[in-house]
C-alpha cells in the first residue's frame, strides 16, 4: 500500500516537474527533455505487461491533456511501455533481485541503469518527435533533435535516480 | 474457438499495444481540428492557472526588458502623434461614420504560456470570454504579429502561434505591395516563409513585410518581419525567407486585435462566394 502511494507521488511529481519546469526549457529548438518518461522506467520489475501498457497510455494522455498535443505523447509512451519489458529482459542479473522492486541503479548498477534508461527514452523520443512532425521531411533535423533530447533526458533521469531513497 | 481464445491470450500484450496505439493515432488525426482544442476547456483552466502563477514569477526577471519595449512603443506612438499634428489642419475633416465604426479595437494581454520548440506551437493568454475575446481574433506584440486566437475559455484564451505549421497569413511586401502567403516551415523560430511571390518581383534584403489586410483578422500594415533576401524557386513562384520581427521566445505583452466590422465583411464575402 505504501508503495502504491509512493508511485502516485512520483507520478504527480514527475508530471508537475515536466509541465512547470522542463516544458519551459527550449534550448535552440533542439533540446526538449521529457523527464516524465522516468515514471514508466521505475514501475516494479514484475508488473504485468498489459498493466504497464495501460499505465503508459494514461501517463501520455495526462501529459497530452495539459500540453494541448492530442495523442502525440500518448503514442510515444505506449511505445516506451511496450519496449520496456524487452529492454529489461536483456539483463539476466536482475532476476536475482526482489521481483517487486523498482528498476534503479541500486539494484542493477549505474552503467546498466544508464543504458536501460537511454534505450527506453530513445524509443519514446523517436516516436514522439517523428509523430509530432508527422512527416519525414527534415529527417536528419528531427533525428538530431531526438539525439540531443535523449541525451539530456537520460542525464536528468540518471540524476533523479541517484536522488531516490535507497531501500 | 478454444484455439482462437488461446491465440488472443498469448498475444494479449501485442493486441493491447496495437489497440492503444490506434487510439493514440485517432486522437492525433482528430486534433487537426482546432475546435477540439476548446472542448478540453476544463484541463486548460487548470494548466492555465499553473501557467499564470509561473508567469507571475518569471515576469519579474524580465521587467527591465519589458519596460524597454514599452518605452520604445510609446516613442513610436508619440512620433506618430507629432507627425499628425504637423499635417495641414484642412485634412483633419471629422466624418461621423456610424456604419464603419473605428475599425479595429485592441485589448492588452499577457502571455502566460508559450513555446517555440514544437511544430505546432500555441500561445496561452490571460484573457478569455469574460474580457470579450472570441476565436478568430488576431494577436500581435509591439514588434509584430504573433498569432490568431483559436480557443477561448472563461479566463484564458489560446492562440495558434505564427510558429505553427498550420498557420497561414496573407502578407504583402510594403515597398511594392506584392502579396503572398506567409507560413512557417517548422525549422527555425526566427524565420518564416513567404510563398506565391511571382518571379519578376525584385526583392531587396531588408524590405519590410506587413499584413495585407485581406484576412480581416489584422489591420493592414502591421509589421511581420523583414526579407532576408534568401529565396527558393519552385514552379511559377518563389518562396522568400522572412526574419520575424517579434522574438517569440521573449513574447510577454501582446494585444488582442478584434475587427469591429468583421461579421459584416464575412457575411458579404460568404454571400458572394456561395452564389
Amino acid at each position: 500500500m505504501n508503495r502504491g502511494l509512493n508511485y502516485i507521488a512520483s507520478f504527480v511529481g514527475l508530471i508537475l516537474l515536466q509541465l512547470l519546469v522542463f516544458n519551459n526549457i527550449q534550448l535552440s529548438g533542439y533540446v526538449n527533455p521529457y523527464v516524465y518518461v522516468m515514471f514508466i522506467l521505475i514501475l516494479p520489475l514484475n508488473i504485468p505487461s498489459w498493466i504497464l501498457l495501460l499505465i503508459s497510455f494514461m501517463t501520455g494522455f495526462v501529459v497530452d491533456l495539459f500540453s494541448g498535443t492530442f495523442g502525440v505523447h500518448t503514442f510515444a509512451t505506449v511505445m516506451a511501455g511496450f519496449a520496456r519489458p524487452w529492454v529489461l529482459s536483456l539483463n539476466v542479473a536482475l532476476e536475482a533481485s526482489d521481483p517487486g522492486s523498482s528498476p534503479s541503479s541500486h539494484i542493477g548498477g549505474r552503467r546498466w541503469f544508464m543504458i536501460y534508461a537511454m534505450t527506453v527514452v530513445l524509443v519514446h523520443h523517436l516516436s514522439l518527435f517523428y509523430v509530432e512532425v508527422f512527416s519525414f521531411t527534415g529527417f536528419f533535423r528531427t533525428l538530431l533533435r531526438v539525439m540531443f533530447s535523449t541525451a539530456v533526458t537520460t542525464f536528468f533521469i540518471f540524476i533523479f535516480d541517484l536522488l531516490r531513497p535507497r531501500k | 474457438m478454444r484455439s482462437l481464445l488461446n491465440f488472443l491470450l498469448r498475444f494479449k500484450t501485442l493486441i493491447l499495444f496495437l489497440i492503444l496505439e490506434a487510439v493514440a493515432l485517432v486522437m492525433i488525426s482528430s486534433s487537426h481540428n482546432y475546435h477540439q482544442y476548446v472542448t478540453f476547456g476544463a484541463a486548460r483552466t487548470v494548466s492555465g492557472f499553473f501557467a499564470n502563477k509561473l508567469e507571475n514569477g518569471r515576469s519579474y526577471f524580465r521587467l527591465k526588458q519589458i519596460n524597454q519595449q514599452l518605452v520604445t512603443e510609446n516613442q513610436i506612438l508619440r512620433r506618430q502623434i507629432e507627425e499628425m499634428r504637423l499635417l495641414p489642419q484642412a485634412e483633419f475633416v471629422t466624418v461621423t461614420d456610424t456604419l464603419r465604426g473605428s475599425g479595429y479595437s485592441y485589448l492588452s494581454a499577457t502571455v502566460i504560456n508559450n513555446s517555440v520548440n514544437k511544430q505546432k506551437n500555441f500561445i496561452t493568454l490571460d484573457r478569455g470570454s469574460r474580457h470579450g475575446v472570441t476565436t478568430g481574433m488576431g494577436v500581435a506584440s509591439a514588434e509584430g504579429i504573433a498569432g490568431v486566437i483559436v480557443g477561448v475559455s472563461r479566463n484564458y484564451s489560446v492562440a495558434m502561434s505564427l510558429l505553427n505549421t498550420d498557420f497561414r497569413l496573407s502578407a504583402s511586401i510594403s515597398r511594392n505591395d506584392y502579396f503572398g502567403s506567409l507560413a512557417w516551415d517548422g525549422k527555425n523560430y526566427r524565420f518564416a516563409q513567404l510563398s506565391e511571390i511571382p518571379h519578376h518581383v525584385a526583392v531587396t534584403p531588408g524590405d519590410t513585410l506587413v499584413s495585407s489586410g485581406y484576412s480581416a483578422i489584422f489591420p493592414e500594415g502591421l509589421v511581420i518581419g523583414t526579407l532576408t533576401g534568401e529565396q527558393k524557386k519552385g514552379g511559377d513562384f518563389v518562396t522568400l525567407q522572412v526574419e520575424l520581427s517579434a522574438d517569440f521566445k521573449k513574447l510577454t505583452n501582446v494585444y488582442i486585435i478584434s475587427n469591429l466590422s468583421r461579421d459584416e465583411r464575412d457575411t458579404i464575402e460568404a454571400e458572394v462566394v456561395n452564389e
